[in-house]
């Protein structure tokens, strides 16, 4: 393994989380290489959304440590996060749908003629950034005074990861992008993926249900289990079967079969 | 399979939008069509009986004195609007803004009248026990810009203190204010009671009387300042002493208007005149014509067609005449009041008069001296606005605060101070309102701004205002004040209906504006 031997981009070490006297994380160790998109997988409630949580700064690991670039950090805020480098893309994209592309893509750090917030929008020039900056990974709007809540499911994935990287995202963590989308804005949004990966710049944390999309587009997998890790490896490491009983969380089919008889 | 197929892109099944498409998509546009109805409807039925005319503006809802009225009215909407529309494109809701226009306008008065003290309340038990006030501070004779800054600490305070609460308590803002619109009120009554020092409180007034007409205060040469009913109503002698004291063309300027204005009123009564000695004339040729005496209707038309009448003499030009309007143009020692109270344009409706003769009531004097100030201010706030809103980055915070909350917060945007800014400003914009009325008619009344708030929200909604939040703009609240202020004065001028159908028409206008608001919020959304 080649990677193994240049630094993670973004690693955690023995991550635990307690909320009160459940364990939602028992000692999760991650490491995410640049220009990989790195599969997060595992059943309904086994911490994959606590994991990212922390990693984005909503709330603190009870113990355990978070390294970017080979440095040991703690984020007291999802801003603390971002100005680290890692761009988190929730599920509803933290878009305002009744405004432009280019509002959204600048919002909270628009471009303005002076500093203030009541400096003029450099409206122009956000235009053509925001425009140029979707087009890099695949989509060409054709009016940037669109408003948002008239694009497409894939369209505004792109947008909101093209505005987290804008803004200086070396770690994407992408919560489930695909669960709501029909199949085409799927293939569409996992274009989009693919082409931030071959930037080669930027590391992907991509959470999924989907066995099918982890397989196309990941370079590494993880596999979370009742707050633990059960299972990693490259892609080329996992034969299918293994995704597949790694993601039911670690049974074989047999035992499924047995669990079920009556 | 085609070659087209595969380079067709998602972006291009967003249809491309026509010009007229265009147009008709925006939120304004449906407002702005009730407007023009509104205006046709006001000029056209505004026409006097008996007259006809294509012109819209030749009836009285155009002439100069509706012009001027009707912009009062619909400014002042208008500036409150402002307010209003902008905390609910954040999301919030204001109800307090009626009473805080009360509340703005009686303390300014109080100020005025009484003067501005702190007082420090204790017990004291000589002679009995009772509450006794140390004065701290005392300041009397108060000028029109310190009543307002302290009216303003008071009221940008109160708005403060409601955003606070909303936005750390995540109480709904309907609630709060609408506390806030009965303390506010209550308040306003309780101090105006008190302070008229009536023994029997509950019957005491609740107004403010007897403010100098500060606006009107000016220097006379020779005499100080004074105001400027006053200084007209000076002993003749002192009068001609003024005149006389004037240079020559001043003199000769004012002599050749003051003879414009005399022969116009004497013309004009000259034609009243021929009117009442020609109209029972008129009646009695009906009549004749009427039962079939062609020879009286033949004598009575002679006698209508060689009707004539001594044509008024217009009076002469005398030096207390020219003395009161020289002091008719002395501008105002305190621009302050002025500012807020006074009138604007005056040399172009002075104009408009002389020698245009279009701002000349029936009786050959000047119609409007001009517009209210009050117009001026809702101009200046409404480009303010504009520019804030669809020009910097606090207007995109406003637009995110109120379309996605949730997403406006992850992005870094500072929320909670919007909303609390957008209160304070509709706080600002309330004391505002108020001070144009207070130096407008130097009085203040605990009633005043009843029912405000909702006429604000409903200007707001007319011109296109999302309820919910995060969609309008400010040429659609104009719009919306201008819709809420005409409908009155149109439907005041329908023959033969109750006036008071302008709030039935108003009342389906709100319904129908919050309707297709929806409905445009739905397309946008993708939902529809
Ligand atoms: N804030 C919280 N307080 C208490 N328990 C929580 C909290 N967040 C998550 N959990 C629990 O932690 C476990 C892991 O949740 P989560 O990380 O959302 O799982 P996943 O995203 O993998 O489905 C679940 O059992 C969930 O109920
Ligand atoms: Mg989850």
């Amino acid at each position: 393994m080649s990677a193994a031997a240049t630094t993670p981009l973004i690693e955690t070490r023995s991550l635990v989380k307690k909320f009160g006297s459940f364990t939602a994380l028992n000692g999760v160790s991650l490491r995410v290489y640049s220009g990989e998109v790195h599969a997060l997988l595992g059943d309904n409630g086994a911490g994959k959304s606590t994991l990212i949580k922390i990693l984005s700064g909503v709330f603190p690991p009870t113990s355990g440590e978070i390294t970017v670039e080979g440095k040991v950090v703690s984020f007291a805020s999802p801003r603390n996060a971002t100005d680290a480098g890692i761009g988190t893309v929730y599920q509803d994209l933290a878009l305002n749908p009744l405004t432009s592309v280019t509002r959204n893509f600048f919002l909270g750090r628009e471009l303005t003629r002076f500093k203030s917030p009541f400096g003029l929008l450099k409206m122009n020039e956000m235009h053509e950034i925001a425009m140029q900056e979707m087009k890099k990974i695949g989509i060409t709007i054709s009016d940037p005074e669109q408003a948002v809540g008239t694009m497409s499911g894939g369209q505004r994935q792109t947008l909101a990861i093209a505005r987290a990287i804008y803004f200086g995202a070396k770690v994407l963590i992408l919560d489930e992008p695909t669960s709501a989308l029909g199949q085409k804005q799927q293939m569409e949004v996992l274009k989009t993926i693919r082409r931030v990966q071959q930037l080669g710049n930027i590391a992907i944390i991509l959470i999924t249900h989907n066995e099918i999309h982890a397989r196309l587009i990941a370079d590494r997998f993880t596999f979370l289990s009742l707050g633990e890790v059960i299972g990693e490896g490259t892609a080329k490491d996992l034969e299918g079967d293994d995704i597949k009983r790694l993601m039911a969380g670690g049974a074989k089919i047999g035992d499924l079969a047995k669990e079920l008889a009556v | 399979m085609k070659n087209s197929a595969t380079t067709r892109q998602e972006s291009d099944r967003l249809e491309t939008k026509s010009w007229l498409n265009a147009v008709l998509a925006r939120p304004e546009i449906g407002p702005i069509g009730v407007m023009l109805l509104l205006f046709g409807m006001l000029g056209y039925f505004s026409i006097p009986a008996g007259e006809f005319s294509l012109n819209p503006f030749a009836g009285e809802g155009f002439n100069a004195l509706g012009i001027r009225n009707n912009l009062r009215v619909i400014s002042q909407l208008g500036i409150i609007a402002l307010g209003a529309g902008l905390l609910i494109i954040a999301g919030e809701f204001d109800l307090s803004i009626g009473s805080m226009i009360g509340f703005a306008g009686a303390c300014m008065a109080m100020i005025l009248r009484w003067g501005f003290a702190i007082v420090i309340p204790y017990l004291s038990f000589d002679g009995g026990m009772h509450i006794e006030f140390f004065t701290l501070v005392h300041i009397t004779d108060v000028s029109a810009l310190t009543a307002i800054g302290i009216t303003m600490c008071f009221t940008l305070f109160f708005g403060w203190l409601q955003g606070y609460i909303v936005v750390k308590s995540g109480l709904p803002s309907f609630i709060v204010t609408l506390g806030g619109l009965f303390f506010l009120r209550g308040l306003t009554e309780v101090s105006l009671r008190a302070f008229n020092h009536r023994p029997d409180q509950t019957k005491g007034a609740t107004t403010v009387t007897e403010i100098p007409d500060i606006k009107n205060i000016i220097e006379v040469p020779g005499y100080g300042e004074m105001e400027r009913e006053a200084a007209k109503a000076l002993p003749e002698a002192d009068l001609t002493a003024i005149a006389n004291s004037l240079p020559a063309d001043t003199i000769a300027a004012i002599t050749e208007r003051l003879e414009y204005t005399y022969n116009r009123v004497a013309e004009a009564k000259t034609d009243i005149l021929i009117a009442k000695g020609v109209k029972p004339m008129e009646r009695a040729l009906e009549n004749a014509l009427a039962s079939g005496n062609d020879y009286m209707a033949n004598i009575i038309q002679d006698k209508i067609a060689n009707f004539k009448i001594e044509p008024v003499v217009a009076k002469t030009v005398t030096d207390t005449d020219i003395a009161r309007v020289y002091l008719d143009s002395i501008t105002t020692a305190r621009p302050v009041a002025n500012f807020f109270g006074g009138d604007i344009l005056e040399p172009v409706f002075d104009w408009l008069y002389f020698p245009v003769d279009w701002n000349t009531n029936n009786f050959g004097n000047q119609f409007a001296p001009g517009l209210y100030s009050c117009v001026m201010i809702w101009v200046l706030l409404s480009i303010l606005c504009y520019i804030v809103l669809s020009k910097t980055q606090a207007g995109n915070w406003i637009y995110s605060t109120g379309g996605n909350l949730n997403a406006a917060k992850a992005n870094g945007v500072p929320t909670n101070k919007v909303k609390i800014s957008l209160f304070i400003f509709s706080a600002f914009c309330a004391t505002i309102f108020a001070a144009c009325q207070v130096f407008e008619v130097n009085t203040a009344d605990a009633a005043k701004g009843n029912l405000k708030e909702l006429e604000a929200i409903a200007a707001a909604v007319i011109g296109g205002i999302v309820m919910t939040g995060g969609f309008g703009t400010i040429m659609g609240i104009i719009v919306g004040a201008f819709i809420f202020g005409i409908a009155k004065e149109a439907f005041f001028y329908i023959p033969g209906i109750d006036g008071s159908f302008y709030r039935v028409f108003l009342g389906l206008v709100i319904v129908a504006s919050a309707l297709l608001n929806e409905n445009i919020r739905k397309r946008i959304m993708g939902t529809l």
